[in-house]
């Protein structure tokens, strides 16, 4: 019997949940150029993974980094979707520092 | 050594949200019927949920890292199966009203078409602009007429004053 693989499952099953939460709120108040942000934190959670010595917490944050990379690759379709109306639009948004040089790479999308 | 449960996590984290996404809108715009393949959904769900709890904790020459990673592995995949089923009735919804594309040859899809539901068009196929899209340009005030639409304008008048006299 292996309930921790069962427990991870459902924690991979909460921290999306969590994403499509600060997927939202993120682009609504700050838009989708923050997008590097999210994905920078996500890559630096997987490779600090590699030198956890613990599986299980090694695991749990190896998740997060995967979820928060894909949300940062749904930032720019989400600003899409509040341009249409079907999500609140806001149009004050908070730019990211360094904005000038997001703009010149194309936001990821999948 | 390093340590590759994180990663394998990661990667069936991130793959299964990616092949979800888009194997949920294939599968539900190739489908007749999108019962089927809600049950083999949920059943594959629930099956790999079960192998990842009867994975043994301990077996010889077989690292207890390795066997949490394939229960890991196997219970984030079991799970995102079965919210994929529950997706393929959301993604119904989203073709009947209008935010994912019809396909028209899916005589399902066609049907939602004949009966003023849906649209062939993929709405979020365009890059962000910058402000809502039936909204007017923000700091750009109409443009003026422009001169060929103020010239015909005149030419009207003058016409008009030629009919009447």
């Amino acid at each position: 019997m292996m309930w921790e693989g069962l427990a991870l499952g459902f924690f991979s099953f909460g921290i999306i949940g969590f994403g499509f939460y600060w997927v939202i709120r993120l682009e609504r108040f700050g838009g989708y150029l923050w997008w590097p942000y999210p994905m920078a934190l996500g890559i630096l959670m997987i490779i600090t993974t590699l030198f956890l010595p613990d599986a299980g917490w090694s695991a749990l944050l190896g998740i997060t980094g995967g979820s928060f990379i894909w949300g940062a690759t749904e930032l720019k379709e989400q600003a899409v979707r509040a341009e249409l109306g079907w999500f609140p639009f806001n149009p004050d948004k908070k730019n990211p520092p360094g904005v000038n040089w997001i703009k010149r790479i194309k936001a990821p999308h999948l | 050594m390093l340590q590759f449960a994180g990663f394998w996590m990661a990667l069936a984290t991130f793959l299964g949200i990616w092949w979800g996404h888009v194997g949920v809108r294939w599968l539900e715009a190739h489908s007749r019927n999108i019962w089927p393949a809600i049950v083999v959904l949920a059943v594959a769900g629930v099956g790999l949920n079960i192998a990842a709890l009867l994975m043994p904790s301990i077996m010889p020459n077989v690292s207890a890292d390795v066997l949490l990673t394939l229960s890991g592995v196997a219970s984030i995949i079991g799970i995102t199966l079965m919210w994929d089923a529950l997706e393929m009735y959301r993604q119904q919804n989203r073709i009947k009203k209008g935010h994912a594309p019809a396909n028209p040859a899916n005589p399902r899809h066609a049907a939602y078409l004949a009966a003023g539901m849906g649209t062939t068009e993929d709405l979020l196929d365009r890059e962000p602009q910058g402000y809502p899209i039936n909204a007017p340009i923000p700091h750009h005030p109409a443009p003026h007429p422009t001169l060929t639409e103020r010239q015909s304008v005149v030419a009207q008048r003058e016409y008009a004053e030629v009919e009447s006299a």
